[in-house]
């Protein structure tokens, strides 16, 4: 498989002069699943921006065998799309056929094409007849969905998702991973952000794990990581939790899909 | 779910806007005087609302709910209009002089905005928003100012819910003591609410940039005119010409023998 993104040294600093990103290194295949593992604000959010060339860091990024700079910064673009965490930023349209059709648009498909490229985008994401419903009035996980077909319309190699189940619930959790192993069978590069190890047992191949000194500490095969109990409990990703079976109490990791003998 | 459509909300957008914005036009043109137009006018919107699905009860409603800012600004202008006093009120030491001229700007204001009200609730309710802007769009008013309604309309839902949290949030922790101390709580909320306004408005363009935006809105031009849209615009131009035409008589009439009916003007 050939390489697709590639970031090497990589440091941001944010204006009022706290530490974003430390010395980030890392690649990503073509085709893989990245999920990159981290409590809250070890960087994860702030690595995405500089990928998309939104915030700019000392360090060197490639993306599909292009440096990002100002000059191929809009051809990576075209080439990557980004979730963001909040469905509100992501769909500012008054109707979600606006949202859908913004990025094709602006692309510069003639019309029809941008029209089947919206339906075919609200079709992956089971969001048929609700082209011109309004953002404000969809349900949470409505609107997730809404918003990862913004970018899908755009027919993106790679997707970045930035938590993309934070706030849903167990059902609509589900249905979010079904359309994520539809990208990954698509041969579409995913890199995701979270904390959620269900999903990262769920979806991953590989798993990057970020400290709180917002840089990566770990980096391996998706069984690896998740059975590397010190590694999660040192990155807060798991916790030790007190519990209570009739008379015995006893402390162990909180972990789902664990099996324990008392 | 609306089982049928009403003739008004099948047309076009952009039909909509060009005919009411000159039925209303015509309208704030024609002097108060000719009373007779204004019987028209209110015949021609009567028709227009015909064409709707709407009960009267529900357009009533909603003037209801507009006339009184409208009556509360006129209310005062028969008093502060100078010209032939027609009715004086009398107060203790107060003298309010009402004069003929102000009357009839109160009666101006009244039955145009009442009118163009009666038209606007119309529209609104046979028009969706976003088709509006849509319509607003084709008609070349500019992008970025169609742009800007439609960020508006989009958020000022999303702004109401985060005020509505935030004053949920304070009234919880609030029980009655430190009154003065309040506003300087309603300061900070002012405040936070600002900032979350302008870092959500930083997300918000980032998002778009992700998606290609440079500058430039484009957008999917989704309306057609259909003989229905030339068919109601004619009507509307074609009553409006009568109207019109007939208001250039009156004019001479008026010119010649009925000047001095209308003391001040």
């Amino acid at each position: 498989m050939a390489r697709i993104i590639k970031v090497s040294n990589l440091n941001y600093r944010y204006p009022d002069g706290t530490t974003g990103l430390k010395d980030v290194s890392f690649e990503v295949e073509e085709g893989e699943t990245m999920v990159i593992l981290g409590a809250n604000g070890t960087g994860k959010s702030t690595l995405f921006m500089n990928l998309m060339g939104i915030l700019d860091g000392d360090g060197h990024i490639e993306v599909m065998g292009l440096l990002l700079d100002k000059k191929n910064v809009k051809d990576v673009r075209r080439g990557m799309g980004m979730v963001f965490q909040n469905p509100d930023d992501q769909l500012f349209c008054p109707t979600v056929i606006d949202d859908v059709s913004f990025g094709p648009l602006n692309l510069g498909l003639e019309a029809d094409q941008v029209i089947e490229a919206s339906q075919k985008a609200l079709t992956m994401v089971d969001l048929q007849g609700y082209e011109s419903r309004t953002s404000y009035h969809l349900s949470f996980g409505e609107k997730k969905r809404a918003a990862i077909a913004t970018i899908l319309s755009m027919n993106p190699k790679i997707l970045l998702l930035d938590e993309p189940t934070s706030g849903l619930d167990p059902r609509s959790i589900s249905k979010f991973i079904n359309i994520l192993y539809t990208l990954k069978s698509q041969g579409k590069t995913l890199l995701i952000v979270t904390h959620d190890l269900f999903l990262t047992q769920e979806i991953a191949d590989r798993v990057l794990v970020f400290s709180e000194e917002k840089r990566p500490v770990a980096i391996g095969n998706y069984k690896e990581i998740l059975n590397n109990y010190d590694l999660l409990l040192k990155n807060n990703l798991v916790h030790q939790h007190r519990h209570r079976h009739e008379t015995v109490v006893h402390e162990h990791e909180h972990r789902h899909g664990y099996i324990h003998e008392h | 779910m609306k089982l049928s459509t009403s003739l008004l909300e099948k047309l076009d957008p952009r039909t909509k806007i060009i005919s009411f914005l000159s039925v209303i036009l015509c309208m704030i043109l024609t002097p108060i005087t000719h009373i007779r137009e204004f019987g028209l006018y209110f015949l021609l919107i009567l028709a227009i609302g015909f064409c709707s699905k709407i009960t009267p009860r529900q357009i009533l409603k909603k003037v209801c709910i507009l006339i009184p800012f409208v009556l509360f600004i006129a209310m005062f202008v028969p008093f502060v209009k100078e010209g032939n006093v027609c009715w004086s009120l009398k107060i203790s030491n107060w003298k309010f002089d009402i004069t003929y001229e102000g009357v009839w700007t109160f009666l101006n204001i009244i039955v145009k905005s009442t009118l163009s009200v009666f038209l606007l609730v119309i529209a609104s309710s046979t028009t969706t928003f976003p088709d509006f802007l849509k319509g607003l769009d084709m008609l070349r008013i500019p992008r970025l100012l169609v742009m800007l309604m439609s960020f508006m309309y989009r958020y000022i839902f999303v702004l109401i819910d985060e005020a509505g949290r935030l004053m949920r949030a304070r009234s919880l922790r609030y029980f009655g003591s430190g009154y003065k101390e309040q506003f300087r709580v309603i300061g900070y909320m002012i405040g936070v609410l600002f900032i979350r306004t302008f870092e959500r408005a930083e997300r918000i363009f980032n998002a778009m940039i992700i998606r290609g935006f440079s500058g430039e809105v484009i957008s999917v031009k989704r309306f057609r005119f259909s003989y229905m849209d030339i068919l109601f615009m004619a009507g509307i131009i074609v009553s409006l010409v009568c109207i019109v035409s007939g208001l250039i008589n009156k004019i001479e009439y008026i010119g010649v023998s009925g000047a001095h009916l209308w003391q001040g003007l």
